[in-house]
């Protein structure tokens, strides 16, 4: 049994990660492990704390004794700089396991540094760091707005920066690192999002009003925190343009990004009637929206990397979804979703909408394969994956200090020798260094799925 | 034979392991080989510091040096003993015992205060599994850090018992009315527990401290505490005492107390002996341990204010029964004959 620091935002936040992914996971790592809840919110729901210890800390003066007495930390970051801000602060001086929810992370560097804590200069240099001078100038670039935050995301994720003091990072995206170019150095997990589905009996309800309910109009749901690149102007833009339209309603639930822009995006279309504001739903009415829609439209793009627990929350719901073509959204299965190509948006959305209309049946039916496919996600399993993970992955702890110590040799010898001198100095100090973590990172787990 | 001692501390600090290492290359030389030692700062704080001296250990190459070539080298201590050569013998007083046994020592633990502790700690374990080892042999202070090694390291190592400096000097003279405690005043030797001991003693007991606190605040919260517990005329602070004062103290008191955290070794105890004087330790005390036969040299408390004013009050009630004990201690060191001949010629061998 493993003493875990776990931080990750706690209901109430409004977040899927607080609401879902820990609602999931933690009633079963607190049943195998010891577990305290570290947490920098205002307030946790009574039900958390009926799970395991509450504890709070507070970012800036971080009680190290208390959280040295655990075997392992486990960070869950994503990109809303306001909910992970206080974990990641943590995590960046007392390494441990880091879970991404999202791959780019450059918007939750850019919320930390540049708004949270106010130092563009810090957020400049972690650009540097990566990605040398280009990252750098890229970096004024988006700070004066002559760079957006989408192309900042997508080249310059700053996934590594997340990394850099980390024991080891698991991710839910079978999009590797690897391939985002973004490799941190430590071992590196892909675990199947953990999804406890419902049980039949109200499954089988939800079905039966889905089924009930056979003719127009269509519900449509769009759901979770509505960033950006949830492409809701290609969602309503293709809905407006579609002689059918008057045969769906829209029902968007979530925190939006800029509500604003999208009530005004609303009005100019003329889709006021066909189109519902519902904002962050509790838990109860999450469960009426979904159990009385028929089609789910769960767009990214770009997407950040992350695995989507609406999608599977969709899915549990027996829900049809269109998802973009696009990272971890990609590898759904065919016969579970509907795919929308990023460069022909509209044009696949309004397809698939169609195609809906045409015969509502096959969707119906994609949906409960859908929901079939939430056996691979099982909480134990998981959990069990994870622990094991954190636990190998405490071997690598030496490796931390060993690298610090690397980068601290590294630019002291280049300040003060003339490279054709150091040579042999730097090697014998990287082959001692390398000793002094034994050859464990030899021992490096290959990247891939557990 | 050229021999160097290598061995770390702090700059202006001198205690057992500074003594120890200078008997040691007396011993070496009066052996008939030359012997030198080359003792390296040591900075535990912050943390990270830590592994760069390991590495600047590490990058010591101390095999010759002008055209002399060393052909022994003794590792003493943390992280000098990482110092690689062909010819190595550690001889381990201990490892860093703040990533070890003390880690969460609510007084002597260090690096668990800090956000990167868990992570030295761990470099500082895994440097200790692999370089140790390159050893030729490896000899530790007493069985206690043997244990230990062999706990948290998983490495063999054979015990080789030294004597005290100066150990033929020691005497015995006639049975005062204190106890004597010579050490270090900090949190593992534990001085602050044999005061909240006197508070409860039945006995009128005295107890004469010798030694120099690691810092002031240390020094300060024991006098504070005698102040508050009303003991000002049953403690007496001698500070730094010489060799010879020392001797004399151990001589006229009726018996020693020394109750630390897990010694490594002890040399109080063997200092006590050799002065036939009954000992008073802890359960929980270590080194100590394997010299202090309970109730027969000395009487083992547990680690409570109590049981170690039980201990002292029945020395101090039982006279006779505390010169009996202490005669059984001196015998009992002459058994075991600990001397430098056997000391020198393992490592050297």
């Amino acid at each position: 049994m493993l003493k875990i620091n776990w931080f990750s935002p706690l209901p109430p936040a409004h977040s899927g990660i607080a609401q879902n992914y820990a609602m999931q996971i933690l009633p079963v790592l607190a049943r195998r492990h010891q577990v305290i809840l570290w947490t920098d919110q205002d307030s946790v729901a009574p039900e958390v704390e009926r799970i395991a210890r509450v504890a709070r800390y507070d970012p800036a003066n971080p009680p190290w004794r208390a959280l040295n007495d655990a075997d392992v930390a486990i960070y869950h970051l994503g990109n809303h700089g306001g909910i992970h801000g206080g974990m990641w602060q943590v995590s960046r001086q007392h390494p441990g396991i880091i879970v991404l929810h999202d791959l780019c992370l450059h918007d939750f560097f850019a919320m930390v540094f540049l708004r949270t804590l106010e130092k563009p200069d810090a957020y400049l240099a972690v650009l540097q760091r990566w990605y040398g001078a280009e990252g750098r100038r890229a970096g004024e670039a988006f700070r004066t707005g002559g760079m957006g935050a989408e192309t900042m995301a997508q080249r310059f994720p700053l996934t590594r920066e997340a990394a850099r003091a980390a024991l080891g990072v698991v991710t839910h995206s079978h999009r590797t690192l690897t391939e985002l170019g973004e490799t941190p150095a430590c071992p590196v997990a892909a675990l199947d999002h953990p999804f406890a589905p419902a049980g039949d009996l109200p499954y089988q309800g939800w079905l039966a009003v889905r089924r009930s309910t056979p003719s127009p109009p269509y519900r449509l749901v769009v759901f979770g925190y509505l960033s950006r690149n949830r492409r809701l102007d290609s969602v309503l833009e293709a809905l407006a343009g579609i002689p059918e339209r008057d045969q769906f309603r829209l029902n968007i639930c979530g925190q939006l990004w800029d509500e604003s822009h999208i009530r005004a995006e609303i009005e100019r279309l003329g889709l006021g009637p066909l189109v519902n504001l519902h904002g962050f739903l509790p838990e109860g009415q999450v469960e009426e929206q979904l159990s009385t829609a028929h089609l789910a439209i769960n767009l990214r793009f770009p997407s950040m990397g992350e695995a989507s627990g609406s999608q599977l929350q969709f899915y549990n719901y027996g829900l049809p979804t269109l998802v973009t073509r696009t990272g971890w959204y990609a590898s759904l299965p065919e016969d579970t979703t509907v795919f929308v190509r990023p460069e022909h948006e509209v044009e696949d959305i309004q397809a698939h909408l169609r195609a809906f209309l045409a015969d509502p049946g096959a969707f119906l039916a994609m949906g409960e394969r859908g929901r079939q496919s939430l056996r691979n996600h099982d909480p134990g399993k998981y959990v069990d994956a994870l622990v094991e993970f954190a636990s190998a992955a405490l071997n690598f702890a030496p490796r931390i200090p060993a690298l610090d110590l690397a980068r601290s040799i590294g630019g002291d010898l280049a300040e003060w020798l003339h490279p054709a001198a150091g040579g042999y100095l730097l090697e014998r100090a990287s082959q001692e260094i390398f000793k002094m973590c034994a050859g464990k990172i030899s021992r490096s787990r290959p990247e891939g799925p557990v | 034979m050229k021999v160097l001692i290598l061995t770390s501390g702090v700059p202006f600090i001198r205690g057992g392991a500074e003594i120890l290492a200078d008997s040691l290359r007396d011993a070496v030389c009066a052996a008939g080989h030359q012997a030198e030692i080359v003792a390296l700062p040591f900075q535990s704080c912050p943390p990270s510091r830590i592994p760069e001296q390991m590495l600047a250990c590490r990058l010591l190459d101390v095999t010759e040096t002008c055209s002399v070539r060393i052909d022994r080298v003794i590792g003493l201590k943390f992280p000098a003993y990482l110092v690689p050569h062909p010819h190595k013998v550690v001889w381990l007083l201990h490892q860093h015992r703040t990533a070890y046994e003390l880690w969460d020592h609510p007084a002597a633990g260090d690096l668990i205060h800090y956000p990167d502790g868990p992570v030295v700690r761990e470099a500082i374990r895994q440097a200790d599994r692999t370089f140790l080892p390159e050893a030729t042999a490896i000899y530790t202070l007493s069985k206690n850090v043997s244990g230990r090694l062999r706990r948290y390291s998983g490495i063999d190592s054979k015990p080789l018992y030294n004597p005290p400096a100066h150990a033929p000097l020691f005497h015995k003279g006639p049975a005062g009315d204190y106890f004597f405690f010579p050490s270090r005043i900090n949190p593992v030797k534990r001085q602050w527990l044999v005061i909240q001991a006197l508070a409860v003693c039945r006995e009128p007991v005295r107890v004469r401290f010798a030694g120099e606190a690691d810092n002031e605040a240390q020094q300060a919260e024991c006098t504070k505490a005698v102040r508050e517990l009303r003991l000002s005329d049953r403690v007496e602070w001698l500070g730094v005492v010489s060799e010879e004062r020392k001797r004399d103290e151990y001589a006229n008191s009726l018996g020693v107390v020394f109750p630390p955290v897990d010694e490594d070794y002890g040399y109080v105890t063997l200092e006590a002996m050799l002065s036939s004087k009954p000992v008073i330790t802890c359960a929980d005390s270590g080194g100590p341990l394997e010299f202090v036969v309970d109730n027969q040299t000395g009487l083992i408390a547990d680690a409570t204010p109590e049981s170690i004013a039980d201990a002292m009050d029945c020395l101090w009630a039982g006279r006779r029964r505390a010169a009996t004990m202490g005669e059984a201690g001196r015998e009992h060191y002459l058994d075991l004959k600990i001397d430098w001949e056997n000391v020198v010629d393992k490592l050297l061998c």
